[in-house]
């Protein structure tokens, strides 16, 4: 190997070298805000101050979580979308502001506008109903809604909210018609079951373990692609043959156009705190399902359900 | 019998009595303080609780609570301007009584209500929840539709002299709450696509622009044009501040009717303290021989709506415990604290976890007796702050409710809000008309409009729905009796007094 040769081999290493110690350098120097489009106390912060607890110890900055609320999560989505792509502010993201919302309203921000650093839970969504009621399955619906066409109700927790989506996927899958009530969230909305005053509701198992662990109500069926542990009587609807798939999913955001280095810092980061002892420990008092995915996938996954609403939707339109 | 003993044995262990009292000082200051709120609080203290065992994160949260719905009284009567939404209704005649030198009286009264109707509350609970929670269930969208419209009439009470006025402002508080996504099809109204109406205008800077904005603004007024000294107040006379038998005598029964109201509107799911408060104000003026008395220091007025506030604490509780469903915004947050605890409610926690129910019912107990001491204590200190020259008051209180009003939503648009309501609540009084009026219709009118449209889905378009059930028909009968009484009054004191037309 000649002289110039080797020099050549050690100068490509210390370029290398240099390149990758320069691409893991970046670290930051300014408080980085994970900006929440719901009030302090719901899922979604919660999910945002567990990661904080856990991950602060991996960052040389202090972690801010920030309380946007407002338009289902849209008006978060906005700010954060015009905020620097430095890495400085992140979104919690994945729930009715990505996949649904835009779908339903003229909104400002499209998922174009994001990159995803990564998935850190998920939540499933269930179709209940009233113990009693004579709903009892998938096709005790379908049987009691073409009986009674039109007469049938459910609750959701808004126009073009996650739940919304859900019933206008299934009931088209389904072949049936039913009304759709709103209601300003989850308990007015159980209140509403279980008074009788509408058929089916929606709710996350972790939010409802109340009433269906007491046998008030009954889990039916959930839009997942696997069965839920703790009530894993209640079928997907894919098995039994409806190819519906809808969740929440939170995860974290950032504006397009940030760089790699930083979302990779990001990302390993974060991971360090999701994999450690205190992140584990309130996930499971908060019945958190831990559901890691790296940022590409979650984008790909938020797209895919967003798309499959958005069919929906325009059916609705029709 | 033993389970509850454990639970009073665990309440008071010296830590968690240290809790119970930082908690209830807590909560009356940030009761206190116009923008903080006690949901913000309680949201905020949430996740201290992650790391605590069920006690002493009960004491934490239930102190916060009881004692901040109380801490709104102090600045309603104090400065005009309530601490927490549901203190407006106290404010009407608190701030009267201030004027008249009486603050400390009606503080008096505000913390004796407000202890009367958290007790009367917290009975219910404890002895006939599952009952009253079954009962709650019945109200469906039709029934709460009715309900609200019934309270609606209650404008024609807060209207003062001039009916036509109240409705005047009625009509603004009803136009302004149409701004925002509608409830149902979420179809943004007079949004002009600015995001931060699509949840309508935020409900905290429209109570502090409309109260603390317009009073300063109206003062500041005063001493400019008359040059008069700002009413600065030196010395609080002690006579004038006792709780006489007369004012016993007044204040008795509004309170226990309070009581019964305040815990009715608290068991129904979405209501909430502020709407009971107003409903209880109201009642008391209607069922009172002098109503004229309301509206320029009646003691029994602050003795109706705190009583009404507070027996909203313990009645909300009510679907949590034993449906778990919340009854208003801050006991979600408490369900979910429990939660967190992992205690679940619901009819099966009277099986599975009756030591948790005994320890919430003590708890609940406890932070009450709490809130009394405390708050009679800090009676004599709290009213000092009349003492401050207001030309130094007003600019800190103003600072506060800047800050309050942003922390809402983290948004300076907010802020912008309190003062154009601080310009409205100022030009509006300007003309004589009253303020409340605009408050009550703003806060009834989304939850009215959601419950006659999903009454409406449900009876594809049949307004039969509202007369068919039996619980609907009744408030709207009560509603119709409401308006009847109020136009015959009218035409009484036009024939008393002829020449006022």
């Amino acid at each position: 190997m000649s002289k110039f040769k080797i020099a050549l081999a050690a100068t490509t290493v210390a370029a290398a070298l240099v390149f990758t110690v320069g691409a893991q350098a970046w670290e930051p120097t300014k408080p980085i805000k994970i900006v929440v489009g719901f009030a302090p106390g719901g899922g979604a912060d919660l999910v945002a101050r567990n990661l904080v607890a856990s991950s602060q110890e991996f960052f040389p900055v202090p972690l801010v979580v920030v309380n946007k609320a407002g338009a289902s999560g849209a008006l978060a989505a906005d700010f954060v979308k015009n905020e620097k792509a430095d890495g400085l502010t992140l979104l919690v993201a994945g729930g009715s502001e990505s996949t649904a919302v835009p779908n339903f309203q003229k909104v400002t921000y499209s998922l174009d506008d994001f990159r995803g650093v990564m998935r850190l839970i998920r939540q499933r969504v269930f179709l209940i109903s009233k113990a009693g009621s004579g709903i009892n399955s998938i096709a005790d619906l379908k049987a009691k809604a073409l009986a009674n066409p039109g007469k049938l109700s459910y609750g959701s927790s808004g126009q073009g909210s996650i739940y919304h989506a859900v019933m206008l996927v299934t009931t088209r899958a389904l072949g049936i018609e039913m009304q759709h009530v709103p209601y300003k969230g989850g308990a007015p909305m159980m209140a509403a079951l279980l008074g009788g005053h509408i058929d089916i509701t929606m709710g996350a198992p972790e939010e409802t373990s109340a009433q269906l662990d007491s046998g008030q109500a009954i889990p039916i069926a959930l839009p997942s692609e696997t069965r839920y542990a703790a009530y894993k009587d209640a079928p997907t609807l894919m098995e039994l043959g409806y190819n519906v798939y809808i969740e929440n999913q939170k995860g974290l955001f950032a504006p397009a156009g940030t760089p790699d280095e930083v979302v990779q810092y990001l990302h390993d980061n974060f991971k360090k705190g999701m994999d450690s002892a205190t992140w584990k420990a309130m996930a499971g008092k908060l019945s958190m399902e831990t559901a890691y995915l790296n940022g590409d996938d979650f984008m790909a996954g938020v797209k895919s359900m967003s798309k499959a609403i958005g069919e929906a939707a325009a059916g609705l339109a029709k | 019998m033993d389970m509850f003993l454990a639970a009073v044995a665990t309440v008071f262990e010296p830590a968690n009595i240290a809790i119970l009292l930082a908690s209830t000082a807590a909560g009356i200051v940030i009761g206190a303080i116009p923008g903080l709120t006690v949901t913000m609080a309680i949201a905020l203290a949430v996740p201290l609780t992650i790391t605590m065992p069920l006690t002493p994160s009960l004491l934490m949260l239930l102190g916060l609570y009881g004692a901040g719905i109380y801490g709104g009284s102090i600045s309603a009567v104090l400065i005009n301007t309530p601490g927490t939404p549901a203190s407006a209704a106290t404010s009407i005649d608190g701030y009267e009584l201030a004027k008249q030198g009486k603050a400390l009286k009606a503080l008096k009264m505000a913390l004796i209500a407000s202890f009367y109707g958290g007790l009367f509350s917290v009975v219910l609970l404890v002895v006939i929840a599952p009952q009253l929670a079954a009962f709650a269930l019945k109200f469906g969208p039709a029934e709460i539709c009715s309900l609200l419209i019934f309270a609606l009439t209650i404008v024609a009470v807060l209207s003062g002299d001039t009916i036509i006025k109240g409705l005047l402002a009625a009509a603004i508080g009803m136009l302004i709450a149409t701004i925002g996504a509608d409830p149902m099809l979420s179809v943004p109204r007079f949004t002009f696509g600015v995001y931060d109406l699509y949840d309508g205008l935020a409900y905290i800077p429209l109570l502090i622009g409309l109260f603390a904005i317009a009073e300063m603004l109206a003062q500041a007024e005063e001493s400019f044009t008359t040059g008069a000294k700002l009413i600065d107040i030196k010395d609080i006379d002690k006579d004038a501040n006792r709780l006489t038998r007369d004012d016993w005598r007044r204040s008795v029964v509004p309170m226990i009717r309070s009581g019964f109201l305040g815990s009715f509107v608290g068991m129904l799911p979405g209501l909430g303290a502020a709407i009971a408060t107003f409903l209880g104000y109201a009642e008391a003026k209607r069922a009172s021989k002098e109503p004229e008395r309301f509206g320029k220091g009646a003691i029994e007025g602050v003795a109706a709506s705190e009583s009404a506030n507070n027996a909203v604490t313990g009645s909300a509780m009510i679907p949590m415990l034993a449906l778990a469903i919340p009854g208003d915004p801050p006991t979600a947050i408490l369900l979910g604290a429990l939660l967190i605890q992992g205690v679940t409610t619901g009819p099966l926690i009277f099986v599975n976890h009756p030591d948790v129910v005994y320890t919430v019912y003590v708890a609940l107990f406890a932070s009450l007796a709490f809130m009394g001491m405390v708050g009679w204590l800090a009676l004599k200190p709290i009213v000092q702050v009349l003492k401050v020259p207001k030309v130094l008051l007003y600019p800190v209180i103003l600072a506060m409710c800047a800050a309050g009003s942003y922390a809402i939503r983290n948004s300076i648009f907010d802020v912008f809000v309190m003062v154009g309501a601080g310009l409205l609540g100022y030009a509006l009084r300007l003309f004589g008309v009253p303020v409340a009026p605009l408050l009550i219709a703003f806060i009834l009118c989304p939850p009215l409009e959601e419950s006659m449209r999903q009454a409406l889905i449900k009876s594809q378009g049949s307004l039969m729905i509202f007369l068919n059930r039996p619980i609907s028909a009744f408030f709207l009968l009560l509603a119709l009796a409401a308006i009847v009484f109020t136009v015959r009054r009218q035409i009484k004191s036009h024939q008393a007094l002829p020449s006022n037309i």
